[in-house]
């Protein structure tokens, strides 16, 4: 093995492989977009189409944030989807009932399930894909008895509201679901989450978890409550990324966030984070979370019916995580 | 220093810990000196890892004395955290360190430095780790931001060996030290714990099947045998035939 080094490497010598598998993200999202440009030309490469991509990712990035925090400890949320839409209605009820700072309640709730969660995690010992398995459903469910099937609408003149339509006159909140304003809300979140991701000691200790757990036990730190700690933080990204959803789509409606665990997940492993824990990116998944967002935008574009683009992207999927794992670290696939 | 090497740091006497019906101590009994490597030997079973988790405060022992700096370990008190506050430290068989961190951070584990609260003290981690690095005269790991997995498994026990004694620890528990090494790192080690000894004074509780190592390092060899300590050589008396003897035979 030593002689190696001494003589000129082959093209594709294994300390490349693994230095080239660092900027996959990036070189992936650079395809993708001169993939489109080639393709649309100029109405994939316009103002107006990155306006819209700008309008478009927000929601999806704080959702991979969340599960950033949740995936580099070795867990993973699939309720996020569901979390959204409940975090979405109250925050909408509690607008309805307490006027504008009433939003906040939608956080809460986000951090809510979060915490309840991580509580089921942690105490009752059960794996986390199973406990936010059963949360998708049963919260999605709480949401549509909540709301009777029925939806609450933002809108933005005060004069409206009346019958038996439940809506909310709230024109800044609509604004903020536009760009410049949310594209300035999620680059000032974006920069939060590097430095809490990066710098401070819960965020390492996100990464120690999940290399090895039992060391951090062995040296007295309490896991169990960190963990818990963990899932409420991601929850409250999530009760965020619901405000800026019914920013976006002006309704807080039952249906919401449908799927978007997925994507969340999508953009996490695009950013090249490995599933299994352990290491991670808050600058990557930005390029994951992106990269996920002008696909399925370019595949409009470009005329491809939606079904075949959900095809299309999970095949990205796949093809993103075969990259960016090393397969001579892993012993068992399960 | 000449006071003190009649005094003893550490005693045992008599402990006895059972789980479940097995009595798999029945009777530890020995001491340890400042400066002292003192190896405890013994087949599978023969209880040496039992006492060695109870004088690091991982098991709480049924009854006996235990005895640190000349105070008495109250059985209410007796846990991990405050074996560690008293001076023990462990540096485990698996290493037990977290593999995709870095050199620093494993030496802080369980106490990283704080800026503001929230935020990690890198210049101060990375300025203690270069210290206790160059305390410990290794000079083979340089670049402080890769993570441990990319280092070799003797590099691997110097970081968790610093771990051990970076806090001023004045026991250390060496489980199975060099189990997974190979022969140029359990060397590596082997110097380690010599200079770590000469130069802080540190002593040393070494668990080990490895019986040529034993006699490179102990002062004194406690062998156990179905869950008693019943023999104790000092370095100069020992001969494998006799060590082997008495750990299979009890004799």
């Amino acid at each position: 093995m030593s002689d190696t080094t001494t003589t000129t490497k082959p093209f594709l010598h294994p300390e490349r492989v693994e230095k080239l598998r660092d900027y996959v993200p990036f070189i992936a999202i650079a395809l993708v977009i001169l993939m489109f440009w080639a393709i649309s030309g100029d109405r994939f490469m316009s103002v107006r189409n990155w306006t819209f991509i700008a309008q478009q990712t927000p929601v999806l990035l704080l959702l991979a944030f969340a599960q950033l925090m949740i995936v580099t400890t070795g867990s993973i949320d699939i309720s996020i989807g569901s979390s959204l839409a409940f975090s979405a209605f109250l925050g909408a009820l509690g607008m309805l009932w307490f006027g504008d700072v009433g939003l906040i309640l939608g956080v809460l709730a986000g951090g809510f399930v979060g915490m309840v969660n991580g509580c089921i995690i942690s105490l009752l010992k059960i794996p986390s894909f199973v406990t936010t398995l059963a949360m998708l459903i049963i919260v999605r469910a709480l949401v549509i008895i909540m709301s009777d099937g029925t939806s609450i609408y933002i809108t933005s003149d005060s004069g409206a509201s009346g019958g038996n339509i439940s809506s909310v006159a709230a024109p800044w909140l609509l604004s903020m679901g536009k760009f410049p304003a949310i594209f300035i809300l999620a680059a000032i979140v974006s920069l939060l989450m590097w430095a809490f991701y990066e710098k401070t000691v819960f965020g390492q200790q996100l990464r120690a978890v999940g290399g090895n757990e039992k060391v951090l036990r062995l040296v007295g730190i309490n896991v169990t409550t960190f963990k818990i700690k963990v899932f409420a933080a991601a929850g409250l990204m999530v009760g965020l990324a619901a405000c800026i959803n019914l920013a976006r789509a002006g309704a807080a409606t039952p249906q919401a966030g449908m799927m978007m665990e997925l994507d969340a997940i999508a953009a996490v492993a695009l950013g090249g984070t490995p599933l299994t824990g352990g290491y991670g990116s808050v600058v990557k998944t930005i390029i994951g979370a992106l990269t996920l967002t002008i696909v399925r935008n370019g595949l409009t574009i470009a005329g491809v019916p939606p079904s075949w683009s959900q095809v299309a992207l999970g095949i990205l999927l796949i093809a993103a995580i075969a990259i960016s794992l090393n397969r001579s670290k892993i012993d068992v696939v399960k | 220093m000449d006071g003190s090497d009649t005094a003893p740091l550490l005693t045992v006497e008599h402990v006895t810990k059972s789980f479940g019906g097995v009595q798999a101590m029945r009777d530890g009994s020995f001491d340890l000196k400042r400066g002292e490597v003192v190896a405890i030997v013994g087949g599978n079973g023969a209880g040496k890892s039992t006492l060695a988790k109870i004088v690091s405060g991982a098991h709480v022992p049924d009854s006996g004395r235990i005895c640190i700096k000349g105070v008495e370990v109250s059985r209410a008190d007796h846990s991990v955290s405050h074996m560690q506050a008293s001076g023990i430290e462990v540096v485990y068989q698996d290493l037990a360190l977290v593999p995709n961190m870095t050199a620093p951070y494993n030496l802080f584990l369980g106490r990283i430095p704080r800026k503001w609260g929230l935020f990690v003290d890198e210049k101060k981690m990375r300025a203690k780790t270069r210290e206790v690095l160059k305390q410990l005269n290794v000079t083979t790991v340089q670049d402080l931001s890769q993570p441990i997995s990319s280092m070799s498994g003797g590099q691997q026990q110097s970081i968790a060996i610093g771990r051990a004694i970076a806090w001023g620890s004045d026991i250390v528990i060496l489980d199975e030290p060099t189990a997974a090494l190979g022969p140029n790192e359990t060397g590596e080690v082997e110097r380690l714990v010599e200079d770590v000894r000469d130069q802080h004074g540190t002593s040393f509780i070494l668990i080990s099947h490895n019986l040529d190592q034993v006699r490179r390092l102990a002062d004194r060899i406690i062998v156990t045998h179905h869950g008693v300590t019943s023999r104790e050589f000092k370095r100069d008396e020992i001969t494998s035939d006799r060590l082997v003897k008495a750990i299979t035979l009890g004799e």
